[in-house]
């Protein structure tokens, strides 16, 4: 760190970033971080616009011998399946369904389920307190991928009735049978996406609500609503996503698992699961290498740019273990 | 002191009586409302209504659901787990007991390869702090912790087996070196996180005022490094044990489908797909079991490790 001693802020106090920037000044100055960020920005931008980067429809199969399984061309970026599929397209698909899926469990999961019964928690303590601390612990400890999936195996079966039934009469159509399937997964992701979240919150809570301007706030009359809401969560927040961001990487990861595995998104879905295990075992990676490659190094970067991320937010968060 | 310790044990067994029978019945519920039974699975496309009825009897699950639950825990409590109708009505532990050991087998090898690599790579890249080597050091092992198991499971044996030649890929059992590939591509993802604990433990231990007595009578760097710096940041690692199983599950279910390996994780996967009824509810009975006595069993050893932790342990339990 370079040793320019900063010249006595006399007087032009207006001019010092406030507490809550020192995080994001941090943060910018973090070039790891920042190149982290980038590629995210870019995966999940990708996601979004799929529809008008992908050069083709995501599962357009050409049956023909020379457009299965091409090598990368100028025709097909990333080459294409065994079914004819381009790859490039199917990737930045399998990006929509990545984002989809970690936008709906962590807004439902991490955000409503974590954010209220951490409060919970952690502000009425006693025997509330302990059932859900408890349960979490519990929970964290099962197998989760197990449970996951036989979640997912119980309620595909069943539901597939009901996807039949929304097609015929919703205006879903041909959309309900993927949407069905998408809400599974997510029922399935459900029960563990909270735990992670619901424990910051609780010792972030237990150690602001010792606060003297929380006392304060008491002291006057605040209603437990207001106390909670503008005292105490403002205080909660940093470390808050400083979790979350460490737990983004595993809630995209389970949703490739389980579709690695079949229990996933409905096959006509794209997702890296699905490419990963098209793009098979050993001897199909000798073969076509392309295959595995197109679609392992995008998600291997995302998951590295998360976990890069999260590293650089503790760092932040906990000076003491600061890397400089 | 000690007795505070027992309540505290006794008080986390008791909590966990009713959060594992919540987990069986919820699993229970799940496997049985769902539209597909083991009959159905079992008889396949040779589905015959009557004979399905018998089998149905047979197996009991043409009753009422609440019996059945409690017709289950009573086999429980008499030590029988029920049968695997998929095995040609073999116990439940005739079928899993054999894939239990090889995957615990495989999960001590894991742990034993996670720490034993994690810890010292940990101490280095905290030692080495403010020089570029240490976020070198932990980006390289966060890299490594980003790859899939189902990506890696594939390209390490390309790789080694395929292309050099250094090892065979048929499963011969878990004591022969034919698993160390396997295990290898199940453990190195957890170095990281261990590594990174490590890490962090170790620059905790290195402000604590009596690393700096230690310096300051003049002791030799290396005996303060090992005796007072690493000795103590190792306590936290204990805790790491109980945290890294779950993924570690999930590394082996990977790997014993990619590999061939006949281990409890992909019997699982089997029993889920199979709607395997007694085999699915035995086994995550067996991992909620295991795991948490795990974790008692890894807080009660922190407990007498660190005599500070039990007075807290004690009063906050």
């Amino acid at each position: 760190m370079s040793t320019v001693v900063a010249p006595l802020e006399t007087g032009d106090l207006g001019t010092r970033p406030a507490p809550r920037y020192r995080f994001l000044r941090e943060l910018v100055r973090k070039k790891i971080a920042m190149a982290a960020i980038l590629f995210i920005t870019i995966f999940y931008l990708a996601g979004i616009f799929a529809p008008w980067v992908s050069t083709s429809d995501p599962n357009y199969q050409r049956l023909t011998i020379e457009d299965r399984l091409d090598t990368p061309s100028s025709e097909h970026w990333f080459g294409t399946d065994g079914a004819g599929r381009d790859l490039y397209s199917r990737v930045v698909h399998s990006a929509r369904t990545t984002l989809l899926f970690t936008l709906v469990v962590v807004l439902t999961g991490s955000l409503v389920l974590g954010l209220t019964l951490g409060l919970l928690a952690g502000y009425r303590g006693g025997y509330i307190d302990t059932a859900i601390m408890r349960v979490g612990e519990v929970l964290s400890g099962v197998p989760t991928l197990l449970l996951m999936l036989a979640i997912s195996a119980a309620f595909r079966t069943r539901l597939n009735d009901v996807a039949f039934w929304l097609q015929d009469n919703t205006f879903l159509g041909d959309d309900a049978r993927p949407i069905v399937f998408f809400l599974i997964i997510v029922l399935a992701a459900l029960p563990f996406a909270w735990i992670g979240s619901a424990r910051i919150v609780r010792s972030q809570v237990l150690a602001i609500r010792e606060q003297e301007y929380v006392l304060a706030a008491e002291t006057i009359g605040a209603s437990t609503g207001r106390l909670l809401l503008r005292h105490i969560f403002p205080g909660v927040l940093p470390i808050f996503l400083v979790g979350l961001s460490a737990s983004m990487g595993g809630i995209a990861g389970a949703e490739i698992a389980l579709s690695y595995l079949g229990l996933g998104v409905d096959p006509s879905t794209p997702s890296f699961g699905t490419l990963l295990q098209n793009a098979g075992g050993v001897r199909t990676f000798q073969e076509y290498p392309h295959m595995l490659l197109v679609s392992g190094i995008p998600i291997i970067l995302f998951f590295f740019s998360w976990n890069l991320l999260g590293d650089a937010l503790v760092d932040i968060v906990e000076p003491r273990t600061h890397r400089r | 002191m000690s007795q505070g310790l027992a309540g505290y044990v006794i008080r986390r067994l008791l909590w966990t009586v009713p959060v594992i029978v919540a987990i069986s019945i919820l699993v229970f519920l799940l496997l049985r409302l769902a539209p597909q039974d083991p009959i159905d699975s079992l008889l396949g496309q040779r589905y015959d209504e009557e004979i399905a009825q018998r089998l149905r009897a047979k197996y009991g699950y043409d009753r009422p659901l609440h019996i059945q639950y409690l017709k289950y825990v009573q086999n429980l409590f008499q030590g029988d787990l029920g049968v695997s109708t998929k095995h040609g009505d073999f116990s439940v532990a005739e079928v899993i007991i054999p894939k239990i050991r090889v995957s615990a087998g495989m999960g001590i090898m894991a742990i034993i390869l996670v720490f034993g690599l994690g810890i010292p790579v940990g101490v280095y890249a905290a030692l080495v702090r403010g020089s570029f080597l240490d976020p070198l050091i932990i980006g390289f092992w966060l890299l490594i912790d980003s790859i899939p198991v189902f990506v890696s499971a594939v390209v390490a044996p390309w790789l080694f087996a395929l292309q050099l030649g250094w090892v065979d890929l048929t499963y011969e059992g878990v004591l022969h070196p034919n698993i160390i590939l396997p295990v290898f591509v199940m453990s190195l993802p957890g170095v990281a996180g261990v590594a990174r604990l490590m890490r962090a433990s170790v620059i905790q231990v290195s402000n604590e005022e009596y690393v700096r007595t230690a310096r300051a009578k003049g002791l030799r760097e290396r005996t303060v490094v090992v005796s007072h710096v690493v000795r103590n940041a190792l306590l936290p690692m204990i805790t790491a044990i109980g945290l890294s199983l779950p993924g570690l599950f999930a590394g082996s279910l990977f790997v014993e489908l990619l590999f061939g390996i006949p281990g409890i994780a992909r019997e699982s996967l089997q029993a889920v797909l199979g709607f395997d009824f007694d085999v699915v509810l035995g086994l995550v009975l067996f991992g909620s079991v295991l795991f948490v006595l795990a974790n008692i069993l890894i807080d009660i050893a922190y407990g007498f490790i660190d005599p500070r932790i039990r007075i807290t342990a004690a009063r906050g339990g």
